[in-house]
């Protein structure tokens, strides 16, 4: 059984048609990426897997489950935990607090007006453990709209760790970053799946790292798949080369 | 029969003020993301102003001259009070700026003007029904009635065909990219705004010739056209005018079969469109949620 | 930390001992009475406004409510304080809940107007129902009764029910520090600062909006019952919009994201008040004045602007 399955999905907006017969399967624990030009329908996609909005026609089935119907929330609470091409996250909450928040609410302690003092200390330690895992624990008391880009996209992805996803989609998360912040982050994405075992699907434009990292990629280009494969297979097809490779390859 | 013909008539004339209203607020908040709370202050601007130059430029003279001080003093709003605000991305500030201003205008109206009723010469002319059996129908209400409609025309006009009125529509929509194209969305704006204040302005001399002044004139009209915005959906200026001519239309039903409650229906309707369909009639989906 | 714990034991001390210093600097217990109930009614509509981000414009539905609730259970139900104060708050707190739902799903200026539009409706009630709520010229004929503790009873005097004032609004500090601390304050400032992002983090936004709405709405209407008992009158002007800008533009004045702040823009604000309506006619020119001043000039309010000098960089 798959992770993820789409079935021919199509997305229009209006005339717009942003997805086509878009298929693709994705085993659990597999580290994928997405690729193809600009206005390719990458982020359509996530957008669409996500609970942005449903497709205009196609299915979508998650570890066998069929939910075309589950709004955003409700894939989050299937594991499906995404982080966007512009970073969202709690700007002037501080790093530990933009953790703690999404710790408790996988924790389902949202609606509490109160924690015993236990519990406190499970979501603490459950936040060390996020901040040790993704390098912030000496910034933890920085205000987040105060950190660096680089910083904040980390702390998106923390937050998104925070809610155990089964199927983490990381939209650009080298966007806009500097060399060595691009390497931090890579770095984290590689030890996230080799290490947590986490099924990653990311959208990335830089193709050294996708490259370097990606088990599988999935060419988008207009809306369709152009091609899929092992990164050795892909840099091999023709169409990619045309459409995307031509000038680097 | 005739009674009903007659509050009928006579809430689609006071419908028709709503309808003005809400024009002008509808633009103001969906270009400039701004409740102007300040709308009834710019109707007291319009009115007054009318009174005061009435005498010099006589009734038709004031007629634009009314809308015309309306619509510069909210340029003049506009760049001192709200543009500094847009850029702190939160509706909260522009919203208690408006306040305090809608506070500062009546309050300088009552000192100005007195706190009572000051009565608004209109011709002669227009005092007597246009006929017999509709005696109800009197030229100055029959004017109201098609200078709202000319106002609200020439709207559509200006929005459909001008360069202005286009830009505005798009920037209702994307103010980002309309930014992008090389269009100064100060400018936009502060037009968008000036235009809105000049509908309320509008309606406040139409208004002066119906009732009389009064400094609370601005408040008694602000509220329904809130509801008729809310009526006819936030985002659409169509709705904007239905609302107001729906809850002008079935104030005035009302009147003739149960008088007390005549000022109640029009927040029954709005109770009912909240719970039925929160977007309203015409509103879009998704707008400001 | 510790200078927190001290400024706390101050403001505690100084709300407790009130009706003896007030009248040294000009003050008296009535006004004391008043500045912690639209605390009261302020940090109540903070919980919405300044933590979860809803734009209340219309919170004077709430107070009012509470205020008639209570005067017409004095003078239609049982002389009981007590009582007076339980309807009230509860009639404020039912309208909340079952409003909620009307403005939970929206954001922003939307939400704004729903609320303003509420209110009014509520205005226009208490103006228009003049055989029960006394019309335009308010609801009188009723008086606070005295408190019946066990075989002993206590006459509310000022001074007594400034102390009752008290209590009620430390029970209801109390409650929402308590809120605010807990994950469900975190839950609600989560929607204020993104409420995108609590979207995908599997929250439904609207429900906890709805709840906010809801706790803020009731003790807004208890400060409400309190403000009917304090002046042995309501009146539609409690209901007004003005006065749900009035309310707004003292969090805003003291600081909208941070706890006290209200408790300062009330004082200031009704100092100014006071002051400005002794000086002139004018006094609602000044007011408005205020207004935008604040907005333009000091929008973080007094305990915002003291907060970022006081915090290392």
């Amino acid at each position: 059984m798959s992770l993820l399955r789409l079935e021919s999905i199509s997305r229009h907006f209006g005339s717009l048609v942003a997805l086509q017969d878009v298929s693709l399967e994705m085993a659990a624990g597999e580290l994928r990426a997405v690729i193809g030009p600009n206005g390719a329908g990458k982020t359509t996609l996530f957008n669409m897997v996500s609970g942005f909005f449903p497709p205009s026609s196609g299915r979508v089935f998650f570890e066998g489950q069929p939910i075309n119907a589950d709004r955003a929330e409700a894939r989050v609470r299937r594991g499906i935990v995404r982080t966007f091409q512009i970073t969202e996250i709690f700007h002037e909450l501080n790093v530990y607090e933009n953790v703690c928040v999404a710790v408790e609410t996988a924790a389902g302690l949202n609606s509490r007006p109160w924690v015993s003092r236990e519990t406190a200390t499970r979501v603490r330690r459950r936040i060390d453990e996020l901040l040790a895992l993704t390098g912030l624990a000496a910034k933890a008391d920085r205000v987040a709209s105060e950190l660096a880009h680089g910083d904040q996209r980390v702390v998106e992805v923390a937050i998104a760790l925070a809610m155990r996803p089964r199927l983490l989609l990381l939209d650009e998360p080298t966007a806009g970053m500097g060399d060595e912040e691009t390497d931090r982050m890579v770095g984290l994405i590689r030890r996230l799946h080799q290490e947590q075992h986490l099924s990653i699907l990311f959208i990335e434009h830089d193709m050294d790292i996708v490259f370097g990292i990606a088990q599988r990629i999935t060419v988008l280009d207009q809306g369709r798949i152009l091609a899929e494969g092992s990164p050795a297979e892909v840099s091999a097809n023709e169409k990619v080369r045309a459409a995307y490779l031509g000038e680097a390859a | 029969m005739q009674l009903l013909l007659f509050n009928v008539f006579n809430g689609l004339v006071i419908g028709m003020f709503y309808a003005l209203m809400a024009l002008g607020l509808s633009l103001i908040l969906s270009l400039n993301f701004t409740i102007n709370m300040a709308h009834g202050g710019f109707l007291i601007v319009g009115a007054y102003l009318a009174f005061t130059l009435n005498p010099y430029l006589g009734f038709w003279g004031a007629l634009v001259a009314g809308p015309l001080c309306a619509a510069v003093l909210g340029l003049v709003v506009e760049r001192l009070l709200i543009k500094p605000l847009y850029k702190r991305n939160e509706p909260l500030y522009s919203l208690l700026v408006t306040f305090g201003l809608a506070l500062v205008i009546q309050d300088v109206a009552r000192r100005i003007w007195g706190p009572q009723g000051l009565p608004f010469s209109i011709p002669e002319a227009l005092n007597s029904p246009i006929s017999e059996a509709l005696f109800f129908i009197t030229g100055y209400r029959a004017l109201i009635v098609a200078i709202a409609l000319i106002a609200a025309i020439a709207l559509f006009l200006i929005l459909q065909y001008t360069r202005l009125g286009v830009r505005i529509r798009a920037g209702t929509r994307d103010l980002e990219t309309v930014a992008a194209l090389g269009v100064n969305i100060y400018v936009l704006r502060a037009l968008n705004f000036g235009l809105g204040c000049l509908f309320a302005g509008l309606a406040g001399v139409l208004a002066a010739g119906q009732l009389g002044l009064i400094p609370t004139m601005g408040e008694s009209v602000i509220m329904p056209s809130f509801v008729a915005i809310i009526v006819g959906g936030v985002g659409s200026l169509v709705g904007s005018i239905l609302g107001g001519l729906i809850i002008g239309v079935a104030a005035g039903v009302m009147t003739t079969y149960y008088p007390a409650a005549s000022e109640a229906v029009i927040y029954l309707i709005m109770a009912v469109v909240l719970v039925v369909r929160p977007r309203g009639l015409l509103g879009q989906e998704g707008l400001f949620e | 930390m510790n200078r927190k714990i001290a400024a706390l034991a101050v403001l505690w001390a100084l709300l407790a001992t009130a009706p003896w210093w007030l009248p040294y600097v000009g003050g008296y217990t009535q006004l004391g009475s008043r500045v912690l109930i639209y605390a009261l009614a302020t940090m109540s509509l903070n919980l919405l406004l300044g933590f979860t981000g809803g734009l209340s414009f219309g919170h004077a539905a709430y107070f009012g409510l509470g205020g008639y609730g209570a005067g017409m259970t004095l003078k239609y139900l049982a002389p009981s304080t007590p009582l007076a104060l339980l309807v009230g708050t509860l009639v404020g707190g039912a309208a909340a809940t079952l409003l909620g739902p009307s403005v939970m799903r929206r954001r922003g200026i939307y939400f704004a107007m729903i609320t303003i539009a509420i209110g009014q409706l509520f205005y226009f009630v208490a103006v228009r129902w003049n055989e029960v709520t006394g019309g335009e010229d308010g609801l009188a004929g009723y008086s606070r009764q005295p408190l019946h503790l066990g075989g002993w009873t206590l006459p509310l005097d000022d001074t007594a029910f400034y102390y009752l004032v008290l209590v009620c609004f430390a029970a209801s500090v109390g409650i929402i520090g308590l809120l605010l601390r807990s994950p469900l304050g975190r839950t609600w400032v989560a929607i204020r600062e993104n409420q995108r992002r609590a979207q995908f983090l599997g929250l439904t936004v609207p429900l906890y909006v709805w709840a906010s709405f809801a706790i803020s709405g009731t003790l807004t209407a208890l400060a409400g019952a309190l403000n009917a008992l304090l002046n042995n009158f309501t009146s539609p002007q409690d209901l007004h919009w003005i006065l749900s800008g009035n309310f707004v533009i003292m969090v805003v004045l003291g600081g909208m994201r941070s706890f006290w702040g209200p408790l300062a823009g009330v004082i200031i604000f009704l100092v100014a008040q006071d002051y400005l309506s002794s000086l002139t006619e004018n006094w609602m020119t000044f007011i408005g004045i205020i207004f935008i001043l604040v907005v333009l000039l000091f929008p973080r309010g007094l305990l915002g602007m003291l907060r970022s000098r006081l915090q290392p960089k």
